[in-house]
Parts: C-alpha cells; structure tokens; sequence
C-alpha cells in the first residue's frame, strides 16, 4: 500500500505533527538484514538527520552519517523495509513511519541545508529540558568525526503509528 | 555449558549507559520482516552478558520479540556521547526475585511521585543475553572502566560518625560530612513518625530553608516508598521522568481513564532536583527513617554511589540506633534546677489537644508528640520557674503518653529545638550534657489551653 501523509480522520493531527516535526526531533531509523531465517533477523539501528516531507507529501527523505549507517544502506538495497521514528525530546511525542526505502543518493545543497537546520533545532529544543547544546553538537560530531559523508534515504511511508509512549503505542494513526 | 564469547566493548566499561539518563532505541521485526523502533527510558545491566528491560505495556517489540528474539539497542554514554550497538537475544521474563523486585520499587516509587500507580505498573523483566556490543561509529576509541578506589572516602565518614556522642551531632555531622567528603551538598535526614505512618525532616544540609517538621506518608512518593519497602530509590534523571510521565498521563486522559491518575507529589527540597538517592536507615531490624540526597545535576548519583551510600547509610542508621540508648546515668549527673527570671515582655502559647498542636502569638510551631512535649515543658516553666530538664524525666512521664519508651524521644527533642530555631527568637531548647537540656525563655509566657 502506498498512501500519502494524512490518511482518515487524523489528516489535521498529522499534518501538526509532521510540521511539528521536521527538524526538531531525534529521529532514528531501523532496517533489517535480508535472507536470513527467522529467529537470525537482526535489526540495525542508526540516525537521521534533516528530515524533509516532499512537496506531493508522498515521501520523506533524511541524511544518515555513512560512518554510523553502512549496514543500514546495506540492507535497505537489499530489501528496502524501514521504519522512521521522529520524538520531540521535549514532549516524548512520537510518531512511527514504516514504509520503503527506494532510493539511496548524494545529498544536495537543499537537503545539506536541512541537516544544519535540524542541527540547530534540535539542540535549542534539548537546550529547554536542560542538555546544553555543546552537548548536542558533541553528540552529532561523536557520527561524523571519523567520516564526514552524508548519505541521502528516500522513502515512501505506508503505515504511520502514534509511538508517544504508555497504553496506545503502536496504534495507527 | 560454554562460556560466552568476550564482547567487542565489554558492558562494564560503558556502565554509564545503562543508568536512564539518556533515552535509548530498541528495534525489532516482525515474523514478516517489518522492522519496529521504539524508546527506552532505561535499559538496565543485569551482568556483563545480560541486559534487562522492563514489560508494562504489551506493545509492538513484545509481540516481536516473541516471534523473533533478536533486536538491536543503542545505548549513549552520558560522559562521552558515544554511542554503542548492543545485539540483544530475549531469554526470558521473569515476574518475581531480586531482580523484579529492585525494578519495580524505582518504577513504583517514582509512579507514585508523579500520580501514576494505577498505570505504570511492571509486570515483569524481560532479560535478554548480549551476543554483542559495538561501538555505533566504528572508529571510536575504547572506553576503560573507571578505576575508583570509595574505602578512603568511606573510612573517613566512619571516622567522623564515630566521634558523635548524640543523636543532634550525629545527624549534623554526617549530613557535613556528606558535603565535604563526597560532594553531595544537598542532603536530608527524615525520621520515622512513632505512628509508623509518616516521616518527618530531622535534619537538612544545603537548603535555603531547612525544611525541619515537614512531612511525607509512608509508602507515597519517592521517600516514602523507600521507607515502606526498605530499598533504596535513585532517580537519574528527574526532569525526563516527568516528560514521560506527562506523556502517557496525556494518553490516558485521551483515553476517558482519568480515574486512573492521582496528583503529581511536589518532591521536598531543591526545586531543580534532577538526581535523587533515597537510603533507608535500617538498623537492629528496624527502620529509624531516610536519608536523602539530592543535586540539580542529571546523573550525579550512579549505580556505584547507589553502593557507596548504602554503606553509609547503614553506618549512620547503627550510631543513630546506639546513641538512642537510654543513658541510665544521666540522671544522677543533672545538675540542680535553674529556675527563670520576671520578664518584661510577654508571648503568648496556645496548645490545642486535638492534635497536640503548639502556637506561639498565633504562629503554628509543631504537633503531635513534639508538641504534648513542649507544652509539658511550658507548663512546668510557667508554674515553677524551671528551666532544666532530663530526657529520662520526660521518657518517664506516662501522661505525655510516649508510643515507645526506648526510641524516638531524641529525635523528638532535636526536631523540637530545630524548629525553635527556625521560628521563635526568645525561646531556646539547649543540650547541657547527656540526656539533659535547658529551656531559655526570653518573654514572660502565657499559656492557652484549647480543645
């Protein structure tokens, strides 16, 4: 299934969230090896970085550090299944995008400019619950101290679950 | 069985990890292959080849794990901001032992600060077994485990404690002794209430106001759950706790469930408070109170301090126990009665007996046995003139109908002198020696009986 943002009645609330947050939220990401058995199945985590909603709202896109996420590019050319997870450190609000991965690229200048602008969002936002921001800006050198690159990931979400935590994490959205 | 294979970062070397102060992720993936991310508040170091993670809801990771037992974790070090992939394989849950128990006193103790006992609730540990763990950029430099040698630190709070000859030293001197020798300037001492339900502040160090007199329930928040299961509760990091607390709490509320949230507890003490190390004083099988810890640092107190202080606190709680010894001798070493001069100005007390409250010129004092004390003393003052008296008189004496005549009457007398102190400037309780004290009284006192 292919959808765009904003599917039913909760097309007002996600579209807050996904204004709320572009470029503010700790956003991770999971892929999964291909070919294995169950039981041998081993996720990989990484994170992302400047995530942008395109502008048909059939996509996302984010930059992962190439240092932190070979396996991640590895097996999302291998199968394509992710999982997006976008949480505002403030609030623990958190939405869950699972869809595919379908193409990996270069960044631009327009998705370079995203990365500083999330940067800077997300360390004044840590800044307010106290995590001073040369914490946050260690935090980003500690992924990219070794290996500069950035990796482009486009992705088209299917499924989109409220993750905020407590009774209701994991129910559609 | 074989041993397990060495790690690639041995967990002990990142034990800051595991502390809560910095969210986790965890993914897993279903039968099918969809993977699923989520957050952890904690994740917690059983060992140095096992992991736990706590089982309140019955989410997505659970129903995948259970189809597939493998999933990956990151970790962050609070110190250093690395970050480390640990590849998990679920073992099993277990819903009772040691491990539950010491999970699910810190989760109740800090649900029942933040109203949230009916909806945080653990239902059991899910322990997984490390295959490995990796640094998450892989050129990061090694870690070592911090070599820290606490016998020093621990010999010479020992040494302090035990030049205290009462009770009143005793509390200063190791709330002093805290800040000077472990850096933990914000520290508090609450005694047990002999109505075993409430705890009261007997001590404070490092607090604009010293909060002496104020009270917590037994078993309510995060004292008083480590004063009803004798644990010790440490908290990491408050401000996140709350954030997550306020999360699920809108959730519920989303929910229609109101009737399952009670009032978040205001934590006494500092009003940044982000660290927080509740020690029970527990000695001769008894529980004597809390001592508390407090630092508007995220992660001051870890699970090597958890150890150090309980050490500490056990020590305290033994010289607390000896030194509330009756001293049979101090009788025969009273000194013969002062008594009071006239006075020119007046103050007037008023006792009322429902509660055994204590005003002074219309300013509440204190209750309860402190308060059916002071007014014996008061009384006595105003009928005779007499200024000095004995512990062993007043533990004697049947009409102040003491709950237990062994204990307790020290700490009474301490919180009653602590809050004259604070709220009167003409009357005084002062130590004279062993088990004896004097009444200054600066004003001419009249005295109001009430119902």
């Amino acid at each position: 299934m292919t959808s765009s943002f904003g599917m039913g009645s909760h097309q007002a609330t996600l579209e807050e969230d996904v204004t709320l947050f572009n470029g503010q939220t700790s956003s991770s990401l999971t892929s999964q090896t291909s070919g294995l058995p169950l039981g041998q199945l081993v996720p990989e985590i990484t994170r992302g970085w400047g995530l942008l909603v395109s502008k048909d709202r059939k996509s996302i896109s984010l930059c992962v550090p190439l240092a932190t996420s070979q396996k991640t590019i590895d097996n999302l050319t291998g199968n394509g299944q992710i999982a997006v997870c976008c949480s505002l450190p403030t609030s623990y609000k958190t939405v869950q995008l699972k869809g595919q991965c379908i193409e990996t690229t270069d960044p631009t200048p327009a998705d370079l400019t995203a990365v500083e602008r999330h940067r800077e969002a997300f360390g004044r936002l840590n800044a307010r619950i106290g995590f001073r921001r040369q914490r946050t800006e260690t935090l980003w050198r500690r992924e990219l101290e070794t290996l500069p690159d950035l990796v482009k990931l486009r992705v088209i979400p299917e499924q989109v679950f409220d993750q905020t935590p407590g009774p209701d994490a994991g129910s559609h959205l | 069985m074989s041993a397990p294979t060495p790690l690639t970062v041995p967990l002990e070397n990142i034990a800051p990890c595991f502390e809560g102060i910095l969210p986790s992720t965890i993914c897993s993936c279903s039968r099918e292959g969809t993977p699923n991310l989520t957050y952890l508040s904690v994740v917690h170091l059983l060992d140095p080849h096992h992991v736990g993670l706590s089982y309140q809801f019955f989410n997505k990771t659970r129903r995948n794990v259970l189809q597939n037992p493998m999933v990956q974790v990151v970790v962050t070090s609070p110190e250093t901001l690395y970050q480390y992939r640990l590849t998990l394989c679920y073992e099993r849950t277990e819903m009772e032992g040691p491990t539950f128990d010491r999970m699910k006193s810190n989760l109740d103790a800090v649900a029942s600060q933040t109203g949230m006992s009916h909806v945080f609730r653990l239902r059991g540990v899910d322990i997984y077994r490390v295959l490995d763990c990796r640094p998450f950029n892989t050129q990061t430099p090694a870690e070592s485990p911090p070599k820290i040698d606490p016998l020093p630190e621990l010999e010479a709070f020992s040494d302090r404690l035990t030049a205290c000859a009462d009770l009143d030293s005793l509390l200063d001197t190791a709330l002093d002794a805290l800040s000077t020798i472990f850096d933990i300037d914000h520290s508090f001492v609450m005694a047990m209430g002999e109505d075993g339900a409430r705890l009261y502040t007997l001590a404070s160090h490092g607090y604009a106001d010293s909060g002496v007199g104020s009270e917590v329930w037994v078993g309510e928040g995060i004292l008083g759950v480590a004063a009803e299961r004798r644990v010790v509760v440490r908290a990491t990091s408050l401000a996140r706790e709350k954030i997550l607390s306020r999360a699920v709490r809108s959730t519920v509320k989303r929910r229609g469930k109101e009737s399952l949230l009670e009032k978040e507890i205001a934590l006494p003490g500092l009003p940044n408070v982000q660290s927080q190390l509740v020690a029970p004083l527990v000695a001769r099988d008894r529980l004597w109170g809390v001592l508390c810890l407090q630092s508007a640092v995220t992660g001051r107190f870890l699970a090597r301090d958890e150890r150090l202080i309980q050490i500490a606190a056990r020590h305290l709680a033994a010289t607390m126990a000896m030194l509330a010894q009756p001293d049979a001798t101090a009788l025969k070493a009273a000194p013969p009665h002062r008594t009071a001069v006239q006075l020119p100005m007046s103050a007037v007390v008023k006792h009322y007996g429902s509660d055994d409250s204590i005003f002074i010129d219309d300013a509440y004092l204190i209750k309860g046995v402190a308060g059916r004390i002071f007014w014996k003393l008061v009384q006595s003052h105003a009928r005779t003139g007499r200024v000095d008296f004995t512990n062993k008189e007043i533990r004697l004496d049947s009409n102040l109908k003491l709950p237990d005549i062994k204990d307790n009457l020290e700490a009474r007398l301490i919180l009653l002198r602590r809050r004259l102190e604070a709220r009167c400037d003409f009357l005084r309780l002062i130590r004279v020696g062993r088990g004896q004290f004097r009444m200054e009284v600066q004003r001419q006192l009249t005295l109001e009986k009430h119902v």
